[in-house]
């Protein structure tokens, strides 16, 4: 894990990192922690998430099992918020970090309806649209993103998919992995191991939010 | 199979005053072609409604982006970052310009029709057609280039606002008629030729309207999952109310039986209301693709 530190200053190579995300299911608990220290380290308003765990509980009594999805933006490489974007405020860094520009952002909310992960919000007293960044500040000094640090399991491992002696790129290579909606064309770059198949399900069986 | 015990939902991204502002650009699209009909296509039996369709069109497209700008958390930002940041590949982009270019050269084609300029009147009115077309078409556009939401992401969707476009174009334009021929003219007399066109056209586009929206239907309930599941949302869900009996009962399938059978079409009362029916219907049918498509959560 400490990979990602000594990526984050090349020595030899003068190649940029492509920063991911690897999320071992087989190791979350479900204990939420990721999400609160994303909401103290990046100042999240109250009633929206940067990065959530979406809990999941399936199977029959006695036989029942909860199933976890920490969900963040999956910074694709193929971003449908940066294409859609109408004044260049969504931007992919070179590194693979997709995020939006405060400056350049007019709040028009377009990027939101065309995410296909729903992982992008209005920020209330901004107004201006905010979402996970792979906590960039930390990562161009070095350091892990706070909710990787945080995680009390280490389910979540950062690192450089450019560099192949990294955690990272040996999960993705070595390891089952999937991704979320490949299909949309975005290739995501969060990797998840062991993810249930009921934590990505768009059918439901539960009375939604609207129906109360 | 699985119950969900905790998730995370979005707030709404597109509310109803982007439901408002499609409605009012269709309704200024739909002025605007009626009032091209005489002078742009020679249909002299439209030329009534000619002048009457382009002041129309000019206030209401001056009124629509206004709630555009009540959308966008930065108004003012938005005017100039709009033209200076552009993003090419942004469906927003275009209809900055659009925005811009189209009440214009309304404003200028509408100066010629009032000078009996009929040269100018037919350049600039030809001129307005195709924009008039893309200020409405984009605005579908940008739905349906909202890739995440199968309700959006059809090929459909430019076309459909389109045609609902104009259907309530000529339901304002009829009511419209009426108003002023019954209340602002000297002979105080209704003109039956015209509004007699204008209910056939209605006829024949809500013919078309109602098939493109049977043919996304029809679709959608055999598409992906998540096609099938906003299908089943409109149809029997919470939307069903707004879907089915505001748009496509009252505001579609009423006022074209009313429309297409002429003794209904004669009485003037029968007509007013199958013309607001349908105006109500094409607002219903705004905010039921605006927020319904998007009702759902995707994960």
């Amino acid at each position: 894990m400490s990979k990602a530190h000594e990526t984050a200053t090349p020595s030899g190579s003068k190649k940029l990192p492509r920063w991911g995300m690897v999320i071992d299911l087989n190791r979350c608990i479900g204990c939420h922690t990721c999400e609160i220290t994303c909401k103290i380290q990046n100042d999240v308003p109250l009633g929206i998430w940067r990065s959530w765990v979406k809990v999941i509980e399936k199977g029959k009594y006695p036989n029942v099992v909860r199933a976890f999805r920490p969900t963040l933006c999956n910074h694709c490489e193929n971003p449908v918020c940066v294409k859609v974007c109408p004044v260049h405020a969504s931007y992919k860094r070179e590194d693979g970090i997709v995020m939006v520009d405060p400056h350049l952002c007019v709040g028009c909310r377009y990027c939101m309806s065309a995410c296909p992960y729903e992982v992008r919000y209005i920020h209330p007293q901004k107004g201006i649209l905010d979402k996970c960044d792979f906590c960039h500040f930390r990562v161009d000094q070095g350091l892990q993103p706070a909710c990787v640090e945080a995680c009390p399991t280490s389910a979540r491992i950062f690192g450089d998919l450019n560099d192949p002696d990294a955690e990272v790129t040996q999960l993705v290579e070595k390891k089952p992995v999937q991704a979320l909606k490949v299909d949309m064309g975005t290739d995501p770059h969060v990797y998840y191991i062991g993810l249930d198949q009921a934590t990505m399900e768009i059918k439901r069986e539960v009375e939604l939010v609207w129906d109360k | 199979m699985g119950q969900i015990v905790y998730d995370v939902h979005y707030q709404t991204t597109l509310g109803f005053l982007i439901s408002y502002y499609f409605y009012l650009t269709g309704l200024s699209a739909g002025s605007f072609m009626i009032s091209t009909l005489s002078y742009g296509f020679g249909f002299e039996k439209f030329k009534a409604a000619s002048k009457m369709g382009v002041v129309t069109a000019v206030i209401l497209l001056l009124l629509a982006p206004q709630f555009l700008l009540m959308q966008v958390a930065w108004p003012v930002k938005s005017l100039w970052h709009n033209f200076v940041y552009l993003n090419p590949l942004s469906a927003i982009s275009y209809g900055a310009f659009l925005l811009v270019l189209y009440p214009l050269n309304s404003i200028i084609y509408g100066i010629f029709m009032f000078k009996d300029n009929k040269k100018w009147t037919k350049f600039f009115g030809l001129i307005g057609i195709p924009l008039a077309l893309a200020v409405h078409g984009y605005t579908g556009w940008i739905l349906a280039l909202g890739v995440a939401r199968d309700y959006w992401n059809t090929g459909l969707m430019p076309i459909v606002f389109l045609f609902s476009a104009m259907v309530s174009g000529i339901s304002m334009m009829i009511l419209m008629i009426m108003i002023r021929d019954r209340f602002f003219t000297a002979e105080k007399k209704i003109n039956r030729e015209i509004i007699d066109g204008l209910a056939k056209l209605l006829g024949w586009l809500l013919v078309v309207d109602l098939f493109l929206v049977f043919c996304d239907y029809s679709i959608l309930l055999y598409s992906r999952l998540e096609g099938q599941e906003v299908a089943h949302f409109m149809l029997y869900g919470k939307m069903a109310f707004g879907f089915v009996v505001l748009e496509n009962l009252i505001g579609k399938i009423i006022p074209l039986i009313i429309v297409m059978v002429p003794r209904l079409r004669n009485s003037y009362f029968l007509l007013v209301l199958a013309a607001i029916m349908n105006m109500v219907g094409i607002l219903a049918m705004r905010i039921v693709t605006v927020y319904g498509g998007q009702a759902l959560p995707l994960m």
